[in-house]
């Protein structure tokens, strides 16, 4: 990189109000535009679901939905997540009652650390609201994105199964919050 | 919902240590022990030295809960469930009143680090113990109450009751109340008969899952501490080797993060650099605009292919076993057999990078920390802060797996060096790149064999030699702060199982201890798992060549009973069917189909180590023999434990090994170059995904009357020979290096290699490339045209109340129509300050000051003066300016447009800072030499067509003078001026970026209606074409005061330049014999191919990827593409609200012109394929990245 005599400020750090709705509830969040969804969930609203994995979208540990779309946090700018849904692992729940898919990783004890179970249950939310009986091919190929490094792909999958199960049965909520 | 005020949920350590050093109503067993565990590293006799220690393991309170305590964690392999189920066993407790505190130096005793597996076969023991011995004094206590033999009692639920008149009992609490009992733990307290169990040996949910699976679980990552502040880390640059460390930071220069909002502190002491914000964003933002400068560091060995890089690394040979006369038999040996197997670099590879909280209380620091080792911690940072031990408290969360040892350690010396700089509890969190890099790599081993057939086809001898790169790794910062220096340690670590488990007649087993290369430490099944590669690599080698199959071959020399029924078992359940030969399972088309076998007992610990869990694998793989893919599709594995505690949390972890093994077998190897390692993020280190995962058949050995063995990495072992033995059978070929990628497989096979993407680099010219590019034909010209104009005479700023507001009003359209701030920002972004360098060849062009200042700015400028300036390109003091000022298009600005815009400026608040001086290289920076540039190109152009309509006229006037896009669209003849004609916004260059045609030229699979046009230049996205990015993105947001009226009118004029020119058809992306990149797939598809980022314009749609030229495609990887998502945010609920990250500090040279050149070859199949990609990536590297967006 060449010499700069003078560092630019970078506009993206000057902090600005930016309302939210995260989990049906709407909120204010004072930081730049450029700053990552996932830092404000975490940092500012206290909603530990959303990890940071990777930064880069690659993972799939801070997935989140948006608008029912299952979506890297970390690759969302603060100011592109003003005026639609977010919704995280916290607010899956309707009513008291835990969201099928996290009843079925329960059940089947699908985790070992457990630190890319949030990215799985969102992304399987996403992926069941959409398709509600999956093949086995698609369940792998909507998951293909989110990595387990300890392998609990086996128990993973199993609970996919076992929630696209109960959903069909109409068990609980049918989709995100 | 606000993250302010709220805590970690565990009260203080110390708390928590005073409330069982002295509270009431308990009853507490402790172990008395002489010394603590050794620390790797120790001198002889200092653990022993720390004298008698008395450390808590369990504690009964007076609700009748228990609480145990345990040095070893939970890594996420479930020791937290199954420990409970051994504690909660053993006291006849229900499982819900037992609670695990695992690892807190302040309460739970110190047992070493967590490693080998060993929490269950070692660890648990003296927790049984300890149970045990708390259930007797309960019963006694209880004999005394009820006044019966404690023979007449029994146990259940945490009541203690008379077997003969169950309404007679006593529950534990009421046992325990009212009074303080310290019980000294006694190994001969009677433990219960394993017919007994109920609790042990049954399958238990694991208890963490149900907040794990809510989000309410508080893993590291998720401790706040209140006045928190967030730390980064700046490494150096010799990416995961710390050798030579210490002393080789030469500069840090704190200017360069002046500008972050709150900016707490930059730290340096000796080579640790880390920066402290309020903020987490703004810290990572300074961490990665921190300059610093490094003195050389030493250059790395090949490491991609280690096998000479360890036979050149001195080492010292240790004789583990030398049985029978080995040369004598291998000098006798019919036929000779001499092999030799490599193993590479790999990477734990935790999904979380790691992270630690530090907070200094009265002097007495206290760490959160995912560490393995938290009594190991302990000490390193005692010595780091010149601490005592007991004023340091770890208090132990978990955190992602880890699987031996990431950089859980480092940041909590980070966090704790960071939290005693700036005074306030420091979180610090890691980076996906710095945790690749950095963490203690599995280390690259090479095994040789030399043995071969005795007459009757047995093993003649087994010579095994093995080298292993040593694996300490010291806590970084004591390395980089000096606290540990001078040459690394060896420590001997490449024996496990390094001894094998058949009885050859003549066998001698040689380790070459040696020092690191990169930084290593011990990564699951450590260096066993490479070793027994070679062993049962090899003896299948032999089994083949002495015509006998090779479970058979096996088994003749397996003289450990329990290991021969696993193998026979295992045999059976896959349905093994004997063979002497390759090719038993045949093929279809082009895949060919194989199986392989492979055994181990895991045998872990300093030499001669103990044994943990048997394994034994049946894998099978499919292997296309044109592309050389290799899948593992079964793998049946049989494994024999002893007594299992939780056989779920078993078959789960067998699961677990199977899958990492194999992603490391198939797929894994560190990436390195001279400096260090190249594999930062996931697509340069893919790992096996859902698609990959085989299916598993788990064969558990029941031996509930055995003792427990570790599960946690036997049955990683056994994984690569099974592989490699299996794609020996489909193929007829021996992989002795791994992994098996499909590049390596697919070379073995040797069909026709595929050219890669890089051909010798070629210049290209850039913007003002051309200016002076003739050279002597513009020097020739001479200097006789008037190369100095007159100066103006300066006058006093003028009063801005002079100029009405709608004048001020119409000039800050002009302003915006003419994106005058893209060049002409200032520091702060905002005002016109200038300063802004643009990169010619010939040097950087600095862009102005034009605020109404005196002597920085215009203040003392005329309007003649203003006016001159604009349309002639002549300065105030008549000194020429370079066309990076666009007054070639600005000639035909209509004059009340000048004027609004000359009194805009001047009612700006006016910079004192000058802008840096141009200063082009010789002869470049002859400014005179613009008046013979002038001379020839500068003449006004004629737009206005009255037989368009206004919309047209307006738009034509908006483009070619106010918006001057000629001066980026236009291509540049040799002497850099805009050229007309046909070639008018037909293509140009502009700050490292090219300005597609405008004109049917445009390269767009899809055309660019007029419709795509409003939309781009409104919102910054067409969701036909793709975002604007760089300068672009600049001048759509100067648009955005236009009325929409303006930007449609500008749609008009450029729809109507497209004309009918071809566009190229929009391409179906089939699905082409196309290589696969990992790279590409690991590091770009989930977003660009599976959807996570949104609605992604589809990469076959975006024109860089079109383009004749690769820098628009480079410049998006490098410095990501933010302003669709982050700058221009479209109210469209169907915009994609993901921005692309910048992957400048992640991705090598290498690595962009990997996926570059692949998003061309597959979204582009019909372009010609780009050449001379790496070259242009270190070039549009060097380019300093267009500000902000």
């Amino acid at each position: 990189m060449q010499d700069d005599p003078r560092p630019i400020a970078d506009p993206r750090l000057a902090p600005a109000r930016h309302a939210l709705t995260v989990n049906g509830r709407s909120v204010t969040v004072e930081a730049a535009p450029g700053t990552r969804l996932l830092y404000v969930l975490r940092n500012d609203l206290a909603l530990n679901g959303p990890k940071y994995g990777c930064g880069l979208g690659q993972c799939g540990a801070c997935t989140v939905l948006v608008d029912g779309r299952a979506l890297r946090s970390c690759a969302i700018p603060l100011r592109a997540a003003v005026g639609r849904r977010i919704v995280t692992l916290e607010g899956l729940a309707e009513g008291g009652r835990l969201h099928p898919v996290q009843e079925a990783f329960i059940a089947e004890n699908a985790a070992q650390c457990g630190y890319c179970l949030n990215g799985m249950i969102m992304t399987a939310v996403a992926l069941l609201t959409a398709d509600p009986d999956p093949g086995e091919a698609e369940i792998r190929a909507g998951l293909q994105a989110n990595l387990c490094r300890c392998g609990t792909h086996i128990e993973i999958l199993r609970a996919v199964r076992a929630a696209a199960a109960r959903m069909r049965e109409g068990a609980g909520p049918g989709g995100e919050a | 919902m606000t993250a302010r005020g709220m805590t970690e949920n565990r009260p203080d350590p110390a708390m928590r240590r005073r409330h069982w050093q002295e509270a009431d109503d308990l009853l507490l067993v402790y172990r008395e022990t002489m010394g603590r565990p050794p620390r790797l590293g120790d001198p002889p006799g200092a653990a022993a030295a720390a004298g008698p220690q008395r450390a808590l393991y369990l504690a009964v309170d007076g609700a009748g809960r228990v609480t145990a305590f345990n040095g070893h964690v939970d890594l996420g392999t479930g020791i937290r469930t199954a420990l409970a189920q051994i504690v909660a066993e053993e006291l006849d407790v229900p499982f819900a009143h037992v609670a695990m505190e695992l690892g807190s130096t302040a309460t739970a005793p110190d047992q070493g680090g967590t490693i080998a597996s060993e929490t269950i076969q070692i660890a648990a023991i003296p927790l049984r113990q300890a149970a045990a011995t708390a259930r007797r004094h309960l019963v006694e206590a209880a004999s005394l109450r009820l006044n019966r033999g404690t023979a007449e009692l029994t146990v259940a639920d945490g009541t203690v009751r008379v077997a003969a008149e169950p309404e007679l009992g006593i529950p534990y609490g009421e046992l325990v109340r009212g009074s303080r009992t310290a019980l000294t733990l006694d190994p001969g307290a009677p433990l219960k008969p394993v017919e007994a169990y109920t609790v042990v040996g049954r399958p238990v949910p694991r208890v963490d899952i149900p907040e794990k699976a809510v989000g309410a679980w508080t893993y590291v990552h998720d401790v706040r501490v209140p006045g928190m502040v967030h730390g980064r880390v700046v490494r150096p640059p010799g990416a995961g080797v710390d050798a030579g460390l210490g002393d080789r930071l030469a500069a840090v220069d704190e200017a360069s993060v002046a500008h972050i909002p709150g900016l707490v502190a930059v730290v340096r002491i000796g080579d640790f650099v880390g920066v402290v914000a309020e903020r987490e964003e703004n810290a990572a933002e300074a961490a990665r605009c921190l300059r610093t400068t490094w003195h050389p560091l030493d250059g790395l060995p090949d490491l991609n292919r280690p096998e000479a890089a360890l036979r050149g690394n001195p080492s010292t040979a240790r004789t583990l076993l030398d049985r029978g006369d080995v040369d004598r038999a291998l000098a006798h040996a019919p036929a000779r057999l001499d092999r030799t197997y490599v193993w590479p670099y790999q990477m734990h590879g935790s999904i979380g990078p790691s992270c630690a909280v530090a907070e200094f209380r009265d002097g007495d620091l206290v760490v959160w920390s995912g560490t393995q080792n938290p009594h190991v911690l302990q000490s390193d940072l005692a010595l780091l802060l010149d601490l005592p031990e007991d004023r340091i408290a770890i208090e132990r969360h978990e955190a992602a797996g880890c699987y031996g040892r990431n950089c859980a350690d480092d940041v909590a010396a980070d966090a704790a060096l960071l939290a005693r700089a700036v005074g306030r509890p420091v979180r610090v969190q890691l980076t996906r790149e710095q945790e690749h890099a950095w963490e203690p790599k599995g280390a690259a081993q090479v095994m040789d064999v030399r043995g071969g057939l005795d007459a009757e086809g047995g093993p003649a001898a087994y010579d095994f030699e093995t080298r292993y790169p040593s694996n300490g790794a010291p806590t970084l910062a004591l390395i980089l702060t000096g606290k540990v220096s001078g040459p690394p340690a060896t420590y001997p670590m490449g024996d496990r199982t390094a001894v094998p488990p058949y009885a050859f007649g003549h066998a001698r087993v040689t380790v070459h201890d040696m020092p690191p290369i990169a930084r290593a430490s011990w990564l699951r099944g450590v260096s066993a798992l490479p070793n027994t590669f070679a062993h049962e690599s090899y003896i299948d080698e032999l089994a083949t060549a002495a015509g006998v199959d090779p479970i058979e071959y096996r088994l003749r020399y397996l003289d450990d009973p329990r290991a021969a029924d696993l193998v026979r078992a295992v045999a059976e359940r896959a349905a093994w069917v004997p063979h002497t030969a390759p090719g038993t399972h045949g093929g279809a088309g082009d895949i060919l189909y194989g199986r392989g076998f492979a055994y181990a007992v895991y045998v872990h610990g300093p030499f001669p180590g103990k044994a943990a869990a048997w394994a034994a694998w049946v894998a099978d793989v499919a292997v296309n023999r044109v592309t050389g893919e290799v899948a593992v599709t079964r793998v049946v594995v049989g494994q024999d434990s002893g007594l299992m505690i939780n056989p779920d949390g078993v078959r789960h972890q067998i699961h677990g090994n199977v899958i990492q093994s194999t992603s490391r077998v198939l797929k894994e190897s560190v990436g390195f170059d001279a400096t260090g390692v190249t594999s930062r993020e996931w697509g340069s280190y893919p790992i096996l995904a859902f698609p990959q995962v085989p299916e598993i058949d788990v064969l558990l050995v029941p031996r509930p009357n055995e003792p427990p063995l570790g599960a946690g990495e036997s049955a990683s072992v056994p994984s690569a020979a099974a592989i490699t033995n299996a794609l020996f059978d489909a193929t007829g070929i021996r992989f002795r290096e791994l992994p098996l990628t499909a590049e390596s497989v697919r070379a073995a096979l040797d069909p026709p290699r595929i050219a890669g993407p890089d051909a010798p680099p070629r210049r290209r010219r850039g913007f003002l490339a051309g200016l002076f590019g003739a050279g002597t034909g513009a020097l020739a010209l001479g200097l006789t045209l008037l190369p100095w104009r007159p100066a103006y005479p300066s006058i006093e700023r003028p009063d801005p109340a002079a100029y009405s507001a709608a004048t001020i009003a119409q000039g800050r359209l002009v302003a915006a129509a003419g994106a005058c701030l893209v060049c002409h920002a200032g520091p702060d972004g905002r005002s016109f300050a200038g300063g802004r360098g643009i990169e010619t060849p010939f040097g950087t062009v600095y862009a102005s000051n034009i605020t109404p200042d005196m002597q920085a700015g215009i203040g003392a400028w005329s309007y003649p003066a203003f006016a001159r300036a604009m349309r002639e390109g002549v300065s105030r003091d008549g000194h020429h300016l370079y066309p990076a000022h666009p007054y070639t298009s600005f000639v035909n600005a209509a004059e009340r447009d000048l004027q609004a815009l000359y009194a805009f400026l001047m009612a700006q608040d006016p910079v004192a800072a000058p802008a840096p001086e141009t200063k082009l290289r010789f002869p470049f920076g002859a400014r005179p030499l613009m008046a013979d540039w002038n001379a020839l190109f500068h003449r006004p152009a004629a737009f206005a067509d009255p037989a368009r309509g206004p919309d047209w006229n307006r738009g034509a006037y908006l483009v070619e003078a106010l918006g001057h896009c000629g001066a980026c669209h236009s291509p540049r003849n040799a002497l850099g001026a805009e050229r007309r004609g046909a070639a008018h916004l037909a293509g140009g260059f502009a700050d490292g970026w090219e300005a597609p045609a405008l004109t049917g030229l445009s390269r767009s699979p899809l055309p660019w209606t007029e419709d795509d046009l409003y939309a781009y230049l409104r919102t910054g996205r067409s969701p036909r074409h793709g975002s604007a990015a760089g300068p672009m993105a600049d001048v759509v947001a100067s648009l955005a005061p236009l009325p929409d009226g303006d930007i449609r009118a500008m749609a008009v004029y450029l729809a109507s330049l497209t004309g009918s020119g071809p566009a190229a058809a929009p391409v179906a992306v089939a699905a082409t014999a196309l290589p696969a990149s990992s790279l590409f797939q690991g590091a770009c598809a989930s977003c660009h191919e599976g959807g996570a980022g949104g609605d992604l314009v589809p990469l076959g749609l975006v024109t860089s990827v079109h383009s004749a030229h690769p820098d628009n495609l480079i410049q998006a990887v490098l410095n990501g593409v933010r302003a669709a998502a982050e700058r221009f945010p479209a109210p469209d609920p169907s915009a994609p609200p993901a921005a692309m990250p910048a992957f400048r500090d992640t991705l090598t040279d290498g690595q962009i012109a990997e996926v570059v050149a692949y998003a061309r070859a597959r979204y582009a199949p019909g372009a010609p394929a780009w050449t001379g990609l790496e070259a242009a990536v270190a070039r549009v590297r060097g380019l300093t990245p267009h500000a902000g967006w």
